[in-house]
């Protein structure tokens, strides 16, 4: 952090640094700026949705191309990134570390995003986030496909780096007066993402080494036409992305778990029941991932096995919630910003989970498979809760990293802003999906019903556009002239609630 | 309660501008590069795909000529499983019975798998091996097989002479026995969408695609109650007629003339433009020249499913 720096140093020396702070900044800086990236496209394809027929994007495959990498960006260089950023700020303050515990492997595993971020934007394949075979083998027009097989494989080496340095600075290094139940959930909400990334990744870069060698027609593992099975495919992919959902929902939950005790002026209502959680959903994450497959003719008892694996993450999802609630009963609550996208967040998370359950439900999934149904609800989850918890924490700490305040009027707008457009085009994708109307179409038919609902996502993506502007303007304004934060208390809740200044890293 | 007493660096606004002065830099040359090699990162095909080979065989739509012929297969295998057979193994009566049929008939095919192993079918041009399998002509896939006891149908038209293969798709199963050929013979006249002698008479006809704002309405030309609304067209059998057609909309259109408005797959005398899969873009326009075939009432219509429905559709009389 800023804070801690013991005088301004030329901005090279930043990017160069192995520093844990540092590498934080730098991935804080790089993941918003594909957010801000990846939320242009969304905006772009919600404007082509707002009418049947062609309106702003020229033909289907720019369309394709657009959401591919639209879900490439949000995922893998936005969510994934800003967590390794919090992770990096505060899991050595939090267990008393003097910095990560590989410092050069940190800078590595930073370094290795932007390379792959240029990959996967001047790419633009057009096979879905998802590299569906046997298109993505046959019909997928190269360099852009390879290229953003290359940028997932070294993201993932990325990802099992950062893993690793978690792990190991949070088991090895957190200091010996520290019980491993004692070290902060946040801590431990990375602690669990990064053994799933450790256990679950591999499958997925087994995955990408096959599909590039069918693109490259020496073998045929996901070809149909040369004896290959592309369920295949879809098996190994969701083993490690349906896991990797909780990689993306952990940190977030984790960050919730920092800001809520705060602004509640109340400690954390149950620790132990919130490690027990994490661990929980660490594990039930991989007993769920066939639930993506019901509709391609799995048996009857292979889809009850995965219906009931899914549903196991509610009790542990529940768990999180009701100590939210529980630490936030009797609180003297103060609704700052953060707090407010906190507790948006965890509203947001409980219509996710609910559609999440009922759509485990294998009556209905067949349903909704492939429908906007899907689109509403994964979306409700990524940006209803992930990238709430995520914005609120990067208001939580924007004071600590700049040492000036936002501008706590704007920081409300936007989050009101984004809370409504969120509810507008998310809820109603779900209902547009029960209408049958199927995921990524670049075209639909006039139905009437269909163009309403489209234009009211469409209009709820305009109201988040307007609101991540203000958040824009917000971030500019206040880094440069934001008044003075003090860095005790910037949010004056009265009282320490920050990690003792004395335990800030020095450069080393 | 500042109980340190070294400053606390914050940053500044030349900081920050410095920041995103780097950081405009980098989406600018980004840009330049993107924007002006967009084209090119999609323009080489996977190495794969000049690797296959054998490619799928899109047989020629033909129109049906009314006639229909059953046929049963069962699959079965022989009691060591190592010959697998239509019908009857070899050597007995019925074994992979040879169909003759002829062009635009309509073979009904009724599967059943009397077997104990897994079987699929489908009509095949080539000669070996299980690929090549005409679209639509296929019942289960080798991914999906029929299990035991399990049947299915399927019609499927010849669209061209020559022979075809009817085949298990599961593969090796076709060189254990299962294999049985159809010959097609030359299309025989008389068929209700055969042309009749051109009559050297030619017509010029042309329609916009157009939508009401709302999008619930299509229309040809003029929205209903409008003058000029579906206009109806009268030829006589055997005339010449060129059709122009203009995307007047902001949808995608495609044009053709069937018999029977719900299904729009089965375009008439060639005189499709464009296609559902393929649909002309506002703006764009298309033409096409046909003759027209035997008398009766047709419509033309818009062949993008669903569009007829929504009032896309004329009469079209051939008299």
């Amino acid at each position: 952090m800023v804070l801690e720096l013991q005088k301004p140093r030329p901005i090279w020396q930043i990017m160069f640094s192995t520093h844990h702070t540092d590498v934080g900044l730098l991935y804080l800086i790089t993941s918003l700026a594909f957010l801000f990236l990846g939320g242009t496209l969304a905006l772009a394809i919600r404007a082509e949705l707002f009418l049947p027929g062609s309106q702003i994007i020229a033909d289907s495959m720019t369309f394709n191309r657009m959401f591919t990498v639209h879900g490439t960006t949000l995922i893998f260089l936005f969510i994934l990134p800003f967590a390794s950023a919090v992770g990096n700020y505060l899991v050595p303050i939090m267990v008393r570390y003097k910095d990560m515990a590989y410092p050069k492997l940190n800078a590595i595993a930073f370094w290795m995003i932007p390379p792959a971020g240029a990959l996967i934007w001047l790419g633009f394949a057009d096979f879905t986030w998802y590299a569906t075979p046997p298109y993505s083998i046959i019909s997928a027009p190269g360099p852009a496909a390879d290229m953003w097989i290359f940028g997932l494989k070294i993201l993932g080496i990325s990802s099992v780096l950062g893993a690793i340095n978690f792990i190991v600075t949070i088991l090895k290094c957190k200091h010996p007066d520290m019980s491993i139940g004692q070290v902060p959930l946040l801590a431990w909400s990375f602690l669990t993402s990064s053994l799933i990334v450790l256990v679950a990744i591999p499958t997925f870069a087994a995955a990408l080494l096959m599909l590039l060698t069918d693109r490259l027609g020496v073998s045929g593992f996901f070809n149909p036409a040369m004896g290959g099975d592309p369920i295949a495919y879809a098996h190994l992919f969701w083993f490690t992305f349906h896991p990797e959902v909780y990689v993306l929902v952990i940190p977030a939950i984790g960050m919730m778990y920092e800001i809520i005790p705060r602004f509640s002026r109340k400690p954390i209502f149950s620790h132990s029941s919130g490690i027990f959680a994490f661990v929980l959903l660490s594990m039930v994450s991989f007993s769920s991932w066939a639930h993506h497959m019901y509709a391609t003719g799995m048996s009857f008892t292979e889809k009850t096995v995965f219906m009931i694996g899914t549903l196991a993450a509610v009790p542990a999802s529940a768990m999180h919630v009701f100590n939210f609630i529980a630490t936030m009963w009797n609180g003297r609550i103060k609704f700052a910003t953060p707090m407010m996208w906190a507790v948006g967040g965890i509203a947001l998370f409980f219509s996710a989970g609910a559609g999440g359950v009922v759509n485990a439900a294998m009556p209905l999934d067949f349903q909704t498979h492939d429908s906007y149904w899907v689109v509403g609800h994964f979306h409700l989850f990524v940006m209803g809760t992930i990238a709430f918890g995520s914005i609120g924490f990067f208001y939580y700490i924007f004071p600590y990293v700049t040492g000036r305040m936002y501008n706590e009027r704007m920081g409300q707008i936007h989050f009101i802003l984004s809370f409504i457009g969120t509810v507008l085009v998310f809820f109603t994708q779900h209902v547009l999906g029960l209408y049958g109307m199927p995921r990524r179409v670049y075209d639909y038919p006039p139905i009437p019903e269909w163009i309403t609902m489209n234009q009211i996502a469409s209009v709820g993506a305009m109201v988040i556009g307007v609101s991540m502007v203000i958040f824009l303007i917000n971030m500019i304004y206040s880094s440069g002239k934001g008044k003075l934060a003090d860095t005790d208390d910037p949010f004056n809740l009265g009282g320490k609630y920050y990690y003792p200044f004395e335990a800030k890293n020095p450069h080393h | 309660m500042n109980q340190h007493n070294q400053e606390i660096y914050r940053t500044t606004s030349a900081r920050t501008g410095k920041m995103m002065a780097i950081m405009l830099g980098i989406c600018i040359v980004g840009g330049v590069i993107f924007f002006s090699m967009w084209d090119y990162w999609t323009s080489t095909p996977a190495a794969v795909v000049g690797m296959m080979s054998e490619t799928i065989e899109h047989d020629p739509k033909t129109a049906f000529s009314g006639v229909h012929i059953p046929v049963t297969l069962s699959f079965i295998e022989s009691a060591d499983f190592r010959t697998l057979a239509f019908n009857a193994l070899p050597g007995e009566e019925g074994h992979n019975p040879t169909i003759n049929a002829n062009v635009g008939d309509e073979i009904n095919f009724e599967v059943v798998n009397n077997g104990k192993s897994f079987h699929a079918f489908g009509v095949t041009k080539a000669e070996e091996g299980f690929t090549g399998i005409i679209p639509g002509s296929e019942v289960a896939s080798a991914n999906n097989p029929l299990k035991p006891s399990e049947s299915g149908k399927v019609d499927f038209i010849p669209g061209e002479e020559g022979t075809y293969y009817y085949i298990c798709t599961v593969p090796g199963h076709r060189e254990q026995g299962m294999v049985g050929e159809i010959i097609v013979g030359p299309a025989k006249s008389g068929g209700s969408a055969q042309a009749a002698a051109p009559t050297g008479v030619h017509h010029d006809f042309s329609i916009d695609f157009i939508e009401s704002a709302d999008f619930r309405t299509l229309a040809f030309n003029a929205l209903p109650d409008e003058e000029g609304h579906n206009p109806e067209f009268r030829v006589k059998s055997g005339d010449e007629i060129t059709f122009s057609a203009v995307n007047a909309g902001k949808s995608f259109h495609a044009f053709g003339i069937v018999s029977d408005p719900e299904n729009v797959n089965n375009v008439l005398w060639n005189s499709a433009i464009a296609a559902a899969s393929n649909p002309l873009k506002p703006g764009q326009d298309g033409s096409v020249t046909f003759t027209a075939g035997a008398p009766g009432t047709y419509y033309y219509i818009c062949t993008v499913p669903g569009h007829a429905l929504q009032g896309m559709k004329g009469s079209f009389i051939v008299e």
